[in-house]
């Protein structure tokens, strides 16, 4: 259970400071989960290139492991690596199959895991608050036009760095998903998924929202329609942001049982799980409203 | 020739359930609790060491064994104090006789203990013949009444209740009575049906929300308990510890209710001693054992269940079917009537139909006058006090000058599963199986 | 009149606040820069006025028995829930649960309602400008429930007693909500009820009394019948 948080800023420049607006509103929505905080941002496009974010593994100091790492992805083109926290961050030669990248990456150990890939995407997650996250990750300088993000309470599954959103739509670049809500149909989805071959990185039910939109969307569906399909075929609550490398939206399940608002004028969107997370990060005379049962919305860039 | 043979799977009783829903159409509706026979691990699975060579047992009387209950010391400013660590837990105006609930209030308050109101508000009478009024507020909001919040010793939100998690409660038209509709905002004579979830909040993320809107109201003077029927223990509590409770309250499945369909009092929530296990482990886990009180509820029978629950963990343990049971439900008397609804003495779990031969489960004037208010509030008070007596019995028996400081190390385990979910030794063994 | 900066402040302390103005006699009490905190103004029990320049986050107005709330901005979950008495006049939308529980006064929404409007209401009225989402008039038992614009799915569901009036669409009745015609005198009342809590622009932009659709319980649901099994399924 948590809190969700989404921005697209209309009219800026690349650089625009969708990392100080959403840290802004992730911290105004703070006391509803303590436990982790998350973002996926989309920064410039890297042509040519992937940018990684890669999780060096879940007990602190990752360098060992970071050389590690860097052998294996200087293979894919990997360069300008930095490190911060237990993130490996660097670029990479663009490429149309993710999949030897992903497995030669995990391969240097039991707990390395790609977190995101994309043109523009990078998610950066952690145990603890957003001001911490903040701390580590220097969110605030992130210059970009769009971006979600997620603070968490944990109820079902463990707090650790795996556990925290947003979740990557595992190896299709640019996606990002950051849900509140829970599906009640995780399990038998999941085995669903994983006879077909697909790996899951953690026991939490939000990764299967990336894992099913991720599968629609190589399946040729636009992100409007494999949002729809979300509230026919998952079951439970949700309130679900998603973000490409060109577009952000939100879609609501068939009872509404999670609150959801959002505010849209010439300027931006911002979507959030409450109307005091906008209000917090975003000064203005501008109106907000919850959205309805089974509504989608996708706005692009 | 071999005697006649029952079906072990379609026994007589599933026989007559199937013919019955053939005939209705409707799945059965009861009360009272869980009628299974026993066959999980209970308190029963649990034997207490006493004192022998290595400890020393206190004397009764000249060395006082304390029974003095405090909770909500978390964050209100009043928290509440109690004689005794049982307490009456909230059963509706409605599934109960006024008379039933003025007993019960009287009993408790001459036990120095706490009665709770329930489904469908406070009664004028309620307040005032309770020593401490604790107001559950519930997913119905039957009576939600901000004066009367303001009047109680403690605020009770409820998720749920151990009979019945994750369902709505029942109350079928013969109970709601002129007085009932009208407390409750009814058409007369409806066969009413609770709702399952609050109007106002959908998860442990809103109820952060709700516990401060309680907070604000009553101006955080007094207890915020949180309420769960035993399901998914170990999670539930810690959310209900993060969302800010004072006090949590598990209710296990062998909880009573006044009607409430029977697959859900037979087949849905852990039994009480797994949940008091999950619950005191949920705490611990999140470092507020302690900070946090726990009251432990569902089939507590006397004060030796108390003991044990307490002993795993508990500050205090509500009593709801055991109070009830001591205004003379299932007692022999009026057996006719017993007979009328279809029950027996001892075996009579009809609250649901209105008809309560002795006036408890009934909102019938007539039957309502056999439950005499003074001689009922006598009966509970005693039950309580004798059960305040057991539970000081056994703690002396250990060495405890304070029933609080009995431990889980003071029991031993009769049963495997006992020894696996409570992580005591199993008797005979001195190691602790299924960790 | 006085003013109270919310700006920096906890719920706690702005609620507090206004406790401490009425406390000291005065009534009429404005906050600004409220910025969709929750829990303001929450079990105000005197007849005191409260003005929030902005958005309220949840359960603004719970709990009253007496006040009159106004909230320029939008309002978040349970907007005047369980309140006793009173008014609550929200400018902009309401989040779901808006009136949920209420037992008496007046909730008037100018801009839209989100889901389950009016649940469990128990009494009072709830007039909405604009339209309302899913399941408004959940398990309803008393009162008046009045959404000018269009209704979402599963309309008055369950309901007990309380009486609806919509101006627009039903996208679906709730189980066992029937579409009834208005008694004589019927829509007159319901003209004077609009009029009395609308603003007139407002009100003369909304649909004539008598085209609004009365929409009740058909009471199938109030006593099980078995022959009526299909309506249970739905409700059950």
């Amino acid at each position: 259970m948590c809190g969700i948080v989404g921005y697209l800023d209309k009219i800026g420049a690349e650089g625009g400071n969708v990392g100080s607006v959403l840290l802004g509103m992730l911290n105004a929505l703070a006391c509803r989960g303590p436990d982790s905080a998350g973002v996926a941002l989309f920064g410039a496009r890297q042509s040519g290139q992937l940018v990684a974010q890669v999780k060096l593994g879940d007990n602190g100091n990752g360098t060992a492991r970071a050389g590690e790492v860097k052998i294996i992805a200087e293979k894919f083109g990997g360069r300008e690596f930095t490190q911060t926290g237990a993130y490996l961050r660097f670029v990479f030669g663009e490429t149309d199959d993710l999949k030897p990248f992903i497995t030669g990456v995990e391969g240097a150990g039991r707990d390395v895991e790609v977190v995101s890939v994309g043109r523009r995407l990078e998610i950066v997650k952690q145990v603890g608050s957003p001001s911490r996250l903040e701390q580590t990750f220097g969110i605030s300088e992130f210059h970009g036009k769009h971006g979600i993000g997620h603070t968490r309470l944990s109820t079902e599954s463990v707090v650790d760095l795996s556990h925290s959103q947003p979740f990557w739509g595992h190896g299709y670049p640019d996606l990002a998903i950051v849900h509140n809500g829970h599906i009640t149909n995780y399990h038998q989805l999941r085995r669903q998924y994983e006879q077909r071959g697909v790996r899951f990185y953690t026991e939490n039910d939000s990764e299967v929202v990336a894992i099913f939109l991720a599968d629609k969307l190589r399946q040729g569906a636009d992100v409007h329609a494999a949002m729809e399909s979300m509230i026919g075929e998952l079951d439970g609550s949700f309130s679900c942001l998603v973000a490409t490398d060109s577009a952000i939206g939100f879609v609501k399940d068939t009872f509404s049982f999670k609150p959801l608002v959002f505010a849209e004028t010439d300027d931006f969107v911002a979507v959030a799980t409450e109307e005091i997370a906008i209000r917090g990060a975003i000064k203005g005379d501008f109106t907000v409203r919850e959205a309805q049962a089974k509504e989608v919305q996708v706005w692009r860039r | 020739m071999a005697g006649l043979q029952n079906s072990g799977i379609f026994a007589p009783r599933v026989i007559e359930e199937i013919q019955a829903k053939a005939e209705s159409g409707l799945y059965s509706i009861r009360g009272f609790g869980t009628l299974r026979e026993r066959r999980w691990a209970t308190f029963d699975d649990l034997t207490f060491l006493p004192c022998s060579l290595t400890r020393i047992p206190l004397e009764g009387y000249r060395e006082k064994c304390s029974t003095k209950t405090v909770l909500g010391t978390r964050f209100a400013k009043k928290p509440i104090e109690l004689d005794i660590p049982v307490m009456i837990t909230g059963m509706s105006w409605g599934a109960l006789s006024l008379n039933a609930k003025v007993a019960l209030a009287k009993g408790a308050a001459a036990a120095g203990s706490s009665n709770t109101t329930g489904d469908g508000g406070m009664l004028q009478a309620e307040r005032e013949n309770s020593r401490t009024l604790i107001y559950e507020v519930l997913p119905s909001r039957y009576g939600i009444n901000i004066h009367h919040m303001r009047m109680a010793d403690a605020i009770e939100l409820t998720i749920g209740q151990g009979a019945k998690p994750g369902t709505g409660g029942l109350l079928l038209g013969s109970k709601i009575s002129d007085r009932i509709a009208e407390q409750r905002d009814l058409p007369i004579g409806v066969d009413q049906r609770s709702p399952a979830r609050h109007p106002d909040f959908l998860g442990p993320d809103d109820m952060i929300i709700k516990v401060e809107e309680l907070r604000e109201a009553t101006d955080w003077q007094v207890p915020i308990f949180i309420k769960l029927g035993a399901s998914r223990v170990y999670d539930d509590v810690k959310l209900a510890a993060k969302a800010g409770a004072d006090v949590i309250v598990v209710d296990g499945m062998e909880g009573g209710t006044g009607a409430s369909p029977a697959i859900f009092q037979e087949h849905t929530g852990l039994p009480t001693l797994a949940a008091v296990c999950e619950a005191r482990c949920a705490l611990q886990d999140i470092g507020l054992y302690g900070e946090v009180q726990l009251i432990i509820a569902g089939g507590i029978r006397d004060g030796v269940d108390a003991a044990k629950a307490i002993a795993l963990g508990a500050d205090a343990c509500y009593i709801g079917t055991a109070s009830l049971i001591a205004l003379n439900c299932n007692k022999p008397i009026y057996e006719d009537d017993y007979r009328a609804i279809g029950a027996a003495p001892h075996a009579c779990h009809h609250c649901h139909t209105g008809r309560c031969p002795v006036g408890i489960t009934t909102q019938d004037p007539e039957l309502m006058k056999r439950l005499d208010i003074e001689q009922g509030a006598e009966r509970v008070r005693n039950l309580l006090q004798v059960m305040t007596l057991e539970i000081q019995m056994l703690a002396r028996s250990c060495g405890k000058s304070d029933v609080h400081h009995l431990e889980p190390e003071d029991m031993a385990a009769l049963t495997l599963e006992a020894s696996a979910i409570c992580g005591i030794p199993l008797v005979g063994t001195r190691k602790v199986f299924g960790r | 009149m006085a003013e109270i900066d919310a700006a920096g402040h906890t719920t706690r302390e702005i609620n507090a606040a206004i406790r401490q103005c009425i406390a000291d006699s005065c009534k009429e009490i404005t906050v600004r820069n409220p910025g969709a905190r929750h829990n303001l103004a929450v079990a105000i029990l005197d007849d005191a006025q409260i003005r929030l320049a902005g958005s309220a986050g949840y359960y603004c107005g719970g709990l009253i028995d007496g006040a009159s709330i106004e909230i320029e901005g939008s309002a978040g979950w349970g907007v005047a829930e369980s309140m006793l008495s009173g008014t609550v006049r929200v400018h902009g939308s309401a989040g779901s649960g808006a009136a949920a529980a209420i037992r008496g006064g007046t909730v008037v929404i100018h801009g839209d309602a989100a889901a389950r409007l009016g649940v469990s209401m128990k009494g009072g009225r709830v007039i909405v400008a604009g339209n309302c989402g899913y399941m408004a008039g959940f398990m309803a038992q008393k009162g008046t429930l009045v959404v000018c614009g269009d209704v979402g799915e599963a309309f008055a569901d369950s309901m007990y007693a309380t009486v609806c009036y919509v101006g627009g669409k039903i996208a679906n009745l709730g189980t066992d909500a029937v579409i009834a015609p208005m008694d004589p005198g019927e829509a007159e009342r319901l003209d004077e009820t609009l009029s009395a809590y609308l603003p007139a622009p407002l009100r003369d932009a909304k649909p004539a009394a008598a085209d609004f659709k009365k929409v009740v319980a058909g009471r199938k649901l109030w006593n099980f019948d078995k022959r009526e099994w299909r309506i249970w399924q739905e409700a059950l």
